[in-house]
């Protein structure tokens, strides 16, 4: 039997950049093929040119054996391509059916339709009322239309582009249910993923990219955890570096019964927050995106402002009611998770974003007039201490990569030796040599006396990380508990909103 | 009031508010697909220069409609080449589509002022119009009837067509729609050029449906008028109907206060003028209090579609 | 051969100062190629809007007087685009400024004193802001649009001329014609050259945009507009409010559209008369973006602006082309701006087709 995909030879090359340097490599049907490598390994480019949206420089695609050009996605689909996107391709204001249609490249009568879909999700226990607007959907959901829409085209060959990322744990166990059940029937699945454990509870062959060119094509099931990590990487994995047997401070930020307004109408505001973050700490904040994180930061960053000055303490002082500016002052600084736009502005040069958030505690600013040489000798000092890729202070923002931008805003906040971090997603799209960087200036801040909050999807950075944990669900935050002490599983029940009674009970005054 | 007097002023309501009523459906559907275009006012002046000087030139009305919806085609496309094919900002581009229309027309109608035209008459034969209540229904020119029509039709094309569908959904996620594989920038061109034909006709209203002769920026903000009722109406096409009576309702008011008499014409007349504007901040304003207005706004409006790749 | 669009690195600084240049220059050339084509004498009407101006020493003081009002309200548009607050009612912000001087001046007609200039300045520049609050107001509290209430409260304003020149204010002299008295002497803006018409306007605009430009490249003032502009949700997080920002941004450049109508009535103008309104407010928008939104360039955009009106009537006079003609060579000139604003993003490259090319 052909294979059902062959790559030869796959090159495409960007402004500056090898996106894929010759990869080859082939999936058969029925199978399941990991696609496994750091952000900026050329995975997501390679899937764009097999679903058509973008062409390969050099090099060939061969279905089922013979060589194909797929010019567009109309054309992938019409081969027997689905793809399910890591940023869902949903229209939040119109309904499922809706979306569903306008994935379907022939016209079907919206009845025969509904009528298609009900049989799909009932073959694979997606379920789903096709008439709800998305906008009123969970993540989970979402990915389900996304995967819906995908079936309903009888793919041959379906491409899930990490598809984990956003769900519970229990979430992505129902959905390898699904996926094993497809290529049961002979879908081939291609799955992209960095996430090893994942792969190796699922995938029977891993292609391993490594920038932009192919480093290996294994059994996960033969390999270590480590061993592909290493591949990845291409170098040892190195270790967080720890002060051993450190002791914690006293109560150092202190957020009791904190919560805020519903802002619009996709908001998740939260609601009686409370938790004690003592000086030294790392305290860690799960959660599955969209359960109230974004809110949760600017209430403690000062975009939102508390009506209760004792919402929130730093060493006993309530800054409740001050402004991001006020709070800054007192000690506190923030990371929001949005980098492009939120925690710098991609117009600007660096040198002026570090106005942005260091002008006061840096003395950046006389009498209203800016001391542009004080913003760009800090900028200097981030860039360098940072090891930050970029030309100088005077580079823009939006011209560093996002790795190298999250490097510089993570730098410029915690420079400012801040008694108070609160960072979101830290390494969010970071390769790992600087997401290790990243973690170890954390960690060392810590070391230094700071009190650390981390809210982050990735449990295995808050495992690695943090000395605390708790879980964000629709607002409310579970009871903090020592990270050695909670395993996966009872962190996946409370991310899925289901309480223990001792975590449902125990809500700290 | 008498029949009679009630009678011509419904008459007169209908044809104040047919142009703008045009042209904010056209808007509408501009704004559907994400895209804002600033330019209406700019575009109805070509399309009411084109139409007055074709109708001077042949006499033939409906020419002159199809060739005003043909210069504003042509005008839009200005507009959707720089913002959707060049990324230009929309606002701006807006605002230099309606100077530049002011200019255009005004140099191109130089020596057409106070050239009388004749309107267009009403569609149906006079003896079908005999009685008052009838010429309520049937005492139009064709450009009411349009109106009417494109209202149920844009109305029809955004809920029930797959086209319609594929609109919305560009304006709603043009990133999305991109992935999906939908041609965006496709979309928003023929989006911008349904805008511009209707606001050609719009403008083609004023020298043959309102005023016989042409005049230097004879809109009078009527397009701008339009795109605050796009606002106004929430983006659906309904709405927009009941907002563009209204105004007519307003302008009609201002002309029974001119022509003197009545209790109307205690007020200066520079007020009656002026209530068209002060009336659509304030209904802006009463839009802007209810709450869920905005949420029905497409959420690309405005916005330059720059995919990643 | 096929030309692709590639992204830039870094924005680039020569082509932000290259393409306004190249838009007039482009304009020019466009500009004698259309209008031949439409049968004027396309060169003729070029040299003369655009030329004549410059190399006609008499028409020296004519540009002044027409870029002060262009240049004043320009720098404010400029910042006010800057923090992205489409202040487009300048025209009615410029009138209400100028209304609120006349109110001044016919009150103190019968007083003198050199206080009475001054206190028209403050009227007119509160005017303008008071005026620009409106818009303000309804943005910040209820999130109107402000670039609709800001137009229609322009064309609201214009009535109120009318209205004013017809009844209350009218000059009792006047023989019937709509406007006020010509005001005292003591209201009147001096010339600074003798013989010229060069009011004390003049270096008013050029202080005006020396002062703006420092604001805005030296201080958090300009630093807050310029980042809620760019990235509001970063600004926020900087600690900059948006609707303080929407604020400053609308009184500013309606106290400065003010500040032109105050100097515009008691400089050329003399008096209120119906046509008061001579579209500077509108010019001004394509003057504040010629000028790159920077109050430095709006002074040369304000120039070129004043060249197109001061050529214009020069060429309705020398060769009959209608007035109206300025206002589409000024609309075209936006146009290739816009146009040329992609070269700041992006480079054009050349490329050799590898595999057919995708859009």
């Amino acid at each position: 039997m052909p294979h059902r995909l062959e790559l030869t030879g796959i090159t495409k090359a960007f402004p500056g950049v090898l996106a894929n340097d010759n990869v080859s490599f082939s999936v058969k049907p029925g199978e399941i093929h990991a696609l496994l490598g750091e952000n900026g390994a050329g995975k997501s480019t390679l899937v764009k040119m097999i679903y058509g949206i973008m062409q390969p420089d050099a090099g060939s695609i061969a279905w089922d054996g013979e060589v194909v050009t797929v010019a567009n996605p109309k054309a992938a689909r019409k081969l027997g391509v689905g793809m399910v996107f890591q940023h869902f391709s949903l229209f939040e204001a119109l309904t499922v059916l809706e979306n569903i249609a306008l994935g379907m490249d022939a016209k079907i009568p919206s009845r025969e339709l509904e009528a298609r879909i009900r049989a799909v999700m009932t073959q694979y226990g997606l379920l789903l009322d096709p008439h709800r607007t998305v906008a009123t959907l969970s993540v989970g959901e979402r990915q389900r239309i996304e995967i819906v829409r995908a079936l309903l085209l009888d793919p041959k060959l379906l491409i899930m582009d990490e598809p984990t990322s956003v769900l519970t744990p229990q979430e992505v166990e129902q959905l390898f249910e699904v996926l094993r059940k497809l290529a049961a029937q002979g879908c081939s699945i291609l799955y992209i993923s960095h996430k090893l454990h994942e792969i190796k509870a699922l995938c029977d062959t891993a292609t391993i990219l490594r920038g932009g060119k192919l480093v290996d094509t294994c059994d996960p099931k033969q390999e270590t955890s480590r061993s592909m990590a290493e591949k990845m990487i291409g170098a040892g994995l190195k270790d967080i570096v720890r002060a051993e047997g450190r002791a914690l401070g006293k109560p150092k930020l202190v957020v009791s019964r904190l919560k805020t307004e519903k802002a619009g109408h996709f908001d998740v505001p939260v609601d009686d927050v409370s938790f004690t973050v003592k000086a030294g700490e790392i305290f860690g904040i799960a959660g599955v995106a969209g359960n109230g994180q974004n809110a949760l930061l600017d209430a403690l960053s000062g975009e939102i402002r508390s009506d209760d000055k004792d919402a929130i303490t730093i060493d006993g002082y309530g800054i409740g009611l001050l402004d991001t500016t006020g709070r800054r002052k007192r000690g506190l600084c923030a990371v929001p998770e949005e980098r492009n736009g939120h925690a710098a502005v991609g117009d600007f040069t660096l040198s002026d974003n570090s106005i942005l958030t260091a002008r006061d505690r840096l003395g950046m600013v006389m009498m209203g007039l800016i001391n542009s040489g004080a913003a760009k000798t800090y900028t200097g000092k981030v860039i360098a201490d940072f090891a930050v890729k970029a030309l100088g202070p005077a580079s823009t923002a939006g011209s560093l990569s996002g790795g190298n931008l999250q490097k510089y805003i993570m730098g410029r906040e915690i420079l400012q030796k801040p008694s108070v971090l609160v960072v979101s997603q830290p390494t969010w799209g970071v390769d790992a040599g600087a997401a290790a960087a990243i973690h170890q200036a954390l960690v060392d801040l810590a070391a230094a006396g700071s009190a650390i909050v981390v809210i982050s999807q990735d449990l295995d950075e808050l495992r690695a990380l943090c000395d605390t944990l708790a879980v964000i669900n629709m607002g409310h935050l579970s009871q903090a508990r020592p990270v050695g002490d909670v395993t996966i599983e009872e962190i996946g029940l409370l991310m899925g909103g289901v309480h223990g009674a001792e975590a449902h009970d125990a809500i700290p005054a | 009031m008498t029949p009679e007097l009630l009678v011509a002023i419904i008459v007169t309501v209908v044809g104040a508010s047919t142009p703008i009523l045009i042209a904010a459906l056209g808007e509408l559907i501009v704004e559907k697909s994400g895209v804002l275009n600033l330019g209406v006012e700019g575009m109805m002046l070509v399309g009411a220069i084109t139409a007055f000087v074709i109708v001077f030139v042949t006499g033939n009305h409906y020419l002159a409609i199809l060739l005003a919806a043909a210069a504003g085609v042509a005008t839009s496309l200005i507009f959707g080449f720089l913002t959707l094919s060049l990324s230009a900002n929309q606002t701006a581009t807006g605002l230099a589509l309606t100077i530049f229309g002011t200019g255009f027309s005004a140099l191109a109608g130089q020596g057409y002022s106070a050239r009388p035209v004749t309107l267009l008459g009403p569609l149906f034969p006079a003896e079908i119009a005999t009685h008052p209540m009838w010429r309520v229904l049937f005492g139009y020119s064709a450009l009411v009837y349009f109106a009417l029509i494109m209202v149920v039709a844009v109305w029809f094309f955004l809920k029930r067509t797959r086209a319609g569908l594929i609109l919305r959904a560009v304006g709603e996620n043009d990133l999305s729609a991109h992935s999906i594989g939908y041609s965006v920038i496709g979309v928003r061109y023929l989006a911008v050029m349904f805008g511009g034909a209707m606001a050609g006709i719009a403008g083609a209203c004023f020298p043959l449906l309102l005023t016989p002769q042409w005049a230097e920026r004879m809109t009078a903000g009527r397009g701008w008028i339009a795109v605050a009722l796009v606002v106004f109406a929430s983006w659906k096409p309904f709405r927009l109907l009941a907002g563009a009576y209204l105004f007519g309702l307003v302008v009609t008011m201002e002309l029974y206060a001119k022509a003197g008499g009545g209790p109307l014409s205690a007020i200066p007349s520079e007020l009656w003028a002026a209530l068209p504007y002060l009336a659509t901040v304030v209904v802006l304003v009463l839009i802007s209090i209810r709450r869920d207005a905005s949420t029905n706004a497409p959420a690309c409006l405005g916005k330059p579609f720059l995919p990643a790749n | 051969m096929q030309f692709r669009l590639e992204k830039r690195r870094e924005p680039s600084k020569l082509m932000t100062y290259l393409t306004p240049v190249a838009a007039v220059v482009l304009t020019m050339v466009v500009g004698a190629v259309i209008f031949s084509a439409i049968g004027y004498d396309g060169i003729g009407a070029v040299r003369e809007i655009f030329l004549t101006p410059l190399t006609n020493s008499f028409k020296w003081q004519d540009l002044g007087v027409k870029a002060a009002p262009l240049i004043i309200i320009g720098v404010g548009l400029s910042i006010a685009y800057r923090a992205n607050v489409w202040n487009i009612g300048a025209e009615g912000q410029y009138v209400m400024g100028g209304l609120a001087a006349t109110g001044v001046a016919l009150a103190t007609y019968t007083m003198t004193g050199w206080w009475i200039l001054p206190l028209m300045f403050v009227a007119g520049m509160l005017g303008g802001a008071a005026y620009a609050a409106i818009p303000a107001l309804l943005k910040t509290r209820l999130n109107v649009n402000e670039i609709l209430t800001s137009l229609m409260l322009t064309y609201a304003s214009v009535q109120l001329i009318y209205y004013l020149v017809r009844a209350p204010w009218k000059d009792p002299m006047g023989m019937g014609f709509p406007q006020t008295r010509r005001f005292a002497a003591d209201a009147l803006l001096p010339n600074i050259i003798p013989t010229t018409i060069v009011h004390a306007g003049v270096p008013i605009a050029i202080i005006v945009a020396l002062i703006a430009w420092f604001v805005m490249s030296r201080s958090v003032f300009g630093y807050q507009m310029k980042v809620v502009g760019a990235a509001p949700h970063a600004a926020r997080y900087g600690g900059f409010s948006e609707n303080k920002t929407i604020w400053l941004a609308m009184l500013v450049s309606g106290g400065l559209a003010g500040m032109a109508g105050m100097l515009e009535v008691a400089g050329p103008f003399q008096r209120m008369v119906p046509g008061f309104p001579t579209n500077y407010g509108f010019t001004a928008i394509i003057v504040a973006f010629l000028g790159r939104l920077n109050p430095l360039g709006v002074i040369f955009a304000g120039i070129v602006m004043a060249i197109t009106f001061v050529g214009g009537e020069v060429a309705q006079t020398t060769i009959g082309l209608s007035s109206s003609a300025t206002g589409v060579f000024q609309a075209m000139m936006l146009f290739f701006l816009l146009a040329g604003d992609i070269l700041i993003r992006y480079r054009i490259k050349r490329v050799v087709p590898v595999v057919e090319a995708r859009a």
